[in-house]
């Protein structure tokens, strides 16, 4: 009976065991013991990678039936972010006031709400006054960049050699010219508040209590802006006289942060919109990836850059050890006879802290408690008086963290290019399709197999002299061999 | 009505005809234009017709013929069918690529082995092979259609878009792959293809106009005919509820397979004659962007019109034009935008939404007037 019990809960597991070890034996026996282990690991840091792109999306999906299209995107988002803040953070600082300016003005959306809400605005006027409103913040945001190189500010890094990084602080705007700016760009936050505030429309509940946390958060942004706008310059340069080791942790914090701030941006102004419509809620998700994709490539030209690998991983030499790795930092490890790059070993030990990080939100936190009850019934969860929408953003935002962390991850070992967001989306895809949609240990374990399978693919067609291509296009027949078995995917919930 | 009781029966046949041309009147009126164009156009450049600006706008014009062909197959799967795929681009690259092969590598060695002449003794070996070339396109889009459905017919909505994309990534990755550059050409694709001399897209620029054209009008009615038949019905019935379809007894995946294998047919012959057109095959007809670009056109014209998402693709291929011109590279970005914007706040596109005004107006219109007669 119990071992009955055992085989019903985890035969998928079981099964994918048993096909692991009997492959990995015959690997082993015909590959013999060098490429087998390189091949191996090659394949853990991929099935890293791809977890970092999967998890977010299988969140997302598995909470709000939402498919991000822009998920890759935010990768490459915190690519490039992460790139930036660790070669040359003159334009993240020189952009951080104006975002924050226009979050301090959309703060204030409470406080404007009852006001707003008593105006006299027909009915039918209400929506063509938001649009006109939403279009003249646009207005607003385009004038106060009119004449900010904002172009020559992204260029700042690509140039950066890390010899002497002080030698890469690049001047900003001066304040006189400057300080317009983050102020237009607060009005264009105070008429986006107002535009949310639905003037005139009388049947919005007022949350008792907001309008305290509206001011203590309009206070504080503004200090923020205020603070932001002064060390323009001289927070760039104290981030470049950082040791470079912390100066790397640092980005990766950063990454995640301003992937987190864009993935809560998009999903209150993009995606809320269009839940009542699910095939053009992707559509203008996909839309989004192009244009991000195209921004990027506006700002920093089509071509891939290399982030250099931090002191940490890059000491010459090689440890006999992982744990002489600990004392000397070299650039490669020797593994069971095989010499293999530190740093890829720091991408799978990402992924690992990631899961687990994950899964002790996901089981031990009340974010982790909602979203698990979210994916079985959302209807009762929001029966049971918790705020989804909320929530919804902050899934969003935290699926969006998790693949920029992916990103910064990815930096120093994938070149940074524009197209990398698409490249490993598709394969988050594939992992999320084999591990079954709303899953984060399926996520996982998809993109465990997914990873191997791609290194052992690799291996395989040079072996018959293909290229790579073959194998990357093979890894969609492991998805429809998994999708004819299971439809669902493997840990998927059955419909 | 009334007349149609009273006349004799012997002209019942003929009547309804005239019914039938009555109701299309506008498309007429449109394929009357699109016939007219190049000769009205040459009069009033005053060059001769197969060539200067007259030959360039008919090139313009075949581009939009292919491409609305090409957005209606894909209409027909997200507009009627209420399938969204992002493989669509599979279909006509791979339309494309087996006709740009077959040209390249095979027919050249078929018209030196073989001979094909009528009982008369005419030689007809070259419009055989290209016949051939037809049918092959024929059999591989059927193939692919039925590839991508077999895996994908029993999964829906959002597993259905990742796998159909999945699928056409990987067909989109072979077709660069450098394994088969002797045949494919890899990233660079097959270019100079030697297409039959009597199509020549740059010699006899007016025939093939009307090729396109044809082919246009074929494949439209083609779709017309699916979609008014009790089989684009149960299509329809799909999109709308398919519990409810299946409980009729109709069956999803049955007739999914159906829609999905006509529109990869119509793909495929859209993306044969592009590569006629364009005397080449390149990756970029596999690509994603491809897919989009239909998706695009389907969106912006109305979805679920057949009309809409042809001039979704007159307009995209002419407005494309002008914006590439004003924002030069950054045109993509534009392009991004404007799709966003669409997407949010123009759903069913240019069609779909002058449909469901002039439908408000008239309301509005009769309301009016019965208002007025009941005032009197």
């Amino acid at each position: 009976m119990r071992v009955k019990a055992i085989w019903q809960y985890g035969k998928v597991y079981i099964i994918l065991l048993i096909g692991l070890i009997i492959l990995s034996v015959i690997g082993w026996r015909a590959m013999g013991q060098q490429s087998f282990v390189r091949t191996a690991l090659s394949g853990l840091t991929l099935g890293a990678l791809y977890f970092m792109v999967a998890a977010g999306l299988t969140i997302i999906f598995g909470l709000m039936d939402v498919l991000n299209f822009a998920h890759g995107a935010m990768f490459m988002i915190g690519a490039y972010a992460g790139w930036q803040f660790y070669t040359n953070p003159t334009f993240l600082f020189g952009l951080a006031p104006l975002v924050l300016a226009l979050v301090a003005g959309i703060v204030v959306t409470p406080l404007i709400q009852p006001l707003a809400m008593r105006w006299a605005v027909p009915a039918r006027w209400q929506r063509t006054l938001r649009a006109v409103v939403i279009v003249v913040a646009v207005i607003l945001i385009i004038v106060a960049l009119l004449g900010l190189d904002v172009r020559g500010l992204a260029k700042t890094a690509m140039v950066a050699t890390m010899v002497d990084p002080l030698a890469e602080a690049t001047p900003q705007e001066p304040l006189a010219v400057f300080w317009k700016r983050p102020l237009l760009f607060f009005l264009a936050g105070l008429l986006i508040a107002l535009a949310q505030a639905r003037p005139g429309d009388r049947t919005q509940v007022i949350r008792s209590g907001a309008a305290p946390r509206a001011i203590v958060a309009l206070v504080g942004f503004v200090l923020l802006t205020v603070a932001a706008t002064l060390t323009r310059e001289s927070g760039a340069i104290s981030v470049l006289k950082m040791n470079a080791d912390a100066r790397f942790f640092l980005s990766l914090a950063a990454g995640a942060l301003i992937g987190a701030g864009i993935g809560a941006a998009i999903e209150i102004s993009l995606v809320r919109p269009l839940y009542v419509r699910p095939t053009f809620l992707i559509l203008a998700t996909m839309g989004l990836s192009f244009v991000l994709r195209e921004l990027t490539q506006l700002l920093w030209d089509p071509l891939p850059y290399a982030m250099s690998r931090p002191p940490l991983f890059s000491q010459p030499g090689k440890a006999a050890s992982i744990l002489e790795w600990f004392s000397k930092h070299t650039l490669t490890v020797e593994i069971m006879g095989v010499t293999f790059p530190s740093y890829r070993l720091f991408i799978i030990a990402l992924g690992l802290a990631m899961f687990i990080l994950l899964m002790l939100v996901m089981n031990y936190s009340r974010l982790g408690m909602t979203i698990r009850a979210g994916v079985q019934d959302r209807d009762m969860v929001e029966a049971l008086g918790i705020n989804v929408r909320r929530v919804f953003t902050l899934v969003f935002a935290l699926g969006a963290g998790l693949a920029a962390l992916g990103g910064i991850g990815a930096a120093p070992f994938a070149p940074v290019e524009p197209v990398m967001g698409d490249r490993f989306q598709m394969q988050g895809f594939i992992t999320v399709v084999i591990g079954g949609m709303g899953s984060y240990s399926g996520a996982a374990i998809g993109a465990l197999l997914l990873g191997l399978a791609r290194a052992f693919g690799d291996f395989l067609a040079l072996k018959f002299s293909l290229t790579p291509a073959v194998s990357e296009a093979s890894t969609v027949i492991i998805m429809a061999l998994v999708l004819l078995l299971r439809p669902a995917g493997l840990f998927g919930k059955k419909e | 009505m009334a007349s149609q009781s009273k006349s004799p029966k012997r002209f019942a046949a003929l009547d309804s005809l005239l019914q039938g041309l009555k109701r299309s009147r506008g498309s007429l009126l449109v394929l009357a234009v699109l016939i007219l164009f190049p000769f009205v156009f040459a009069r009033i450049t005053g060059t001769s017709v197969n060539e200067g600006p007259a030959k360039y706008w008919q090139g313009q014009f075949i581009a939009v013929f292919i491409m609305a062909i090409f957005a209606m197959s894909y209409d027909l799967l997200l507009g009627y069918t209420g399938i969204l795929t992002f493989g669509h681009a599979a279909f006509f690259g791979g339309g494309a690529y087996t006709m740009a092969l077959f040209l390249t590598h095979v027919a050249p060695r078929f018209v030196k082995t073989y001979r094909v002449s009528l009982p008369g003794g005419l030689d007809v070996t070259e419009p055989s092979a290209f016949l051939l070339a037809i049918l092959l396109v024929v059999v591989v889009s059927l193939v692919l259609g039925l590839l991508f459905s077999i895996v994908s017919v029993r999964v829906k909505g959002v597993y259905f878009a990742i796998i159909t994309l999945a699928m056409a990534e990987a067909i989109h990755i072979l077709s660069k792959a450098t394994d088969f550059v002797k045949w494919t050409g890899a990233d660079e694709g097959l270019h100079g293809v030697p297409v039959p001399a009597w199509i020549n897209p740059t010699q006899y620029r007016l025939r093939f106009y009307f090729i396109a054209l044809a082919f246009a009008v074929v494949m439209y009615w083609l779709a017309r005919r699916i979609v008014n038949s009790p089989t684009g019905r149960i299509f329809v019935a799909l999109r709308e509820n398919e519990s409810r379809a299946r409980m009729i007894g109709y069956n999803p995946a049955l007739y999914r397979t159906i829609a999905f294998v006509v529109s990869a047919l119509i793909a495929g012959l859209a993306g044969a004659l592009f590569s006629v057109w364009t005397v080449s095959a390149t990756p970029s007809m596999t690509s994603a962007v491809t897919t989009v670009n239909a998706l695009i056109m389907t969106i912006l014209g109305g979805m679920g019109t057949l009309v809409g998402p042809m001039l979704g693709a007159a307009v995209l291929e002419f407005f494309g034009q002008f914006l590439y011109q004003w924002f030069g590279a950054r045109w993509p970005l534009v392009f991004g935008i404007i799709f966003i914007v669409l997407v949010m706040f123009l759903p069913y596109g240019i069609v779909g939404t002058w449909r469901l005004r002039s439908a408000q107006w008239k309301r509005r219109w009769s309301l009016r007037k019965q208002r007025a007669a009941a005032q009197e």
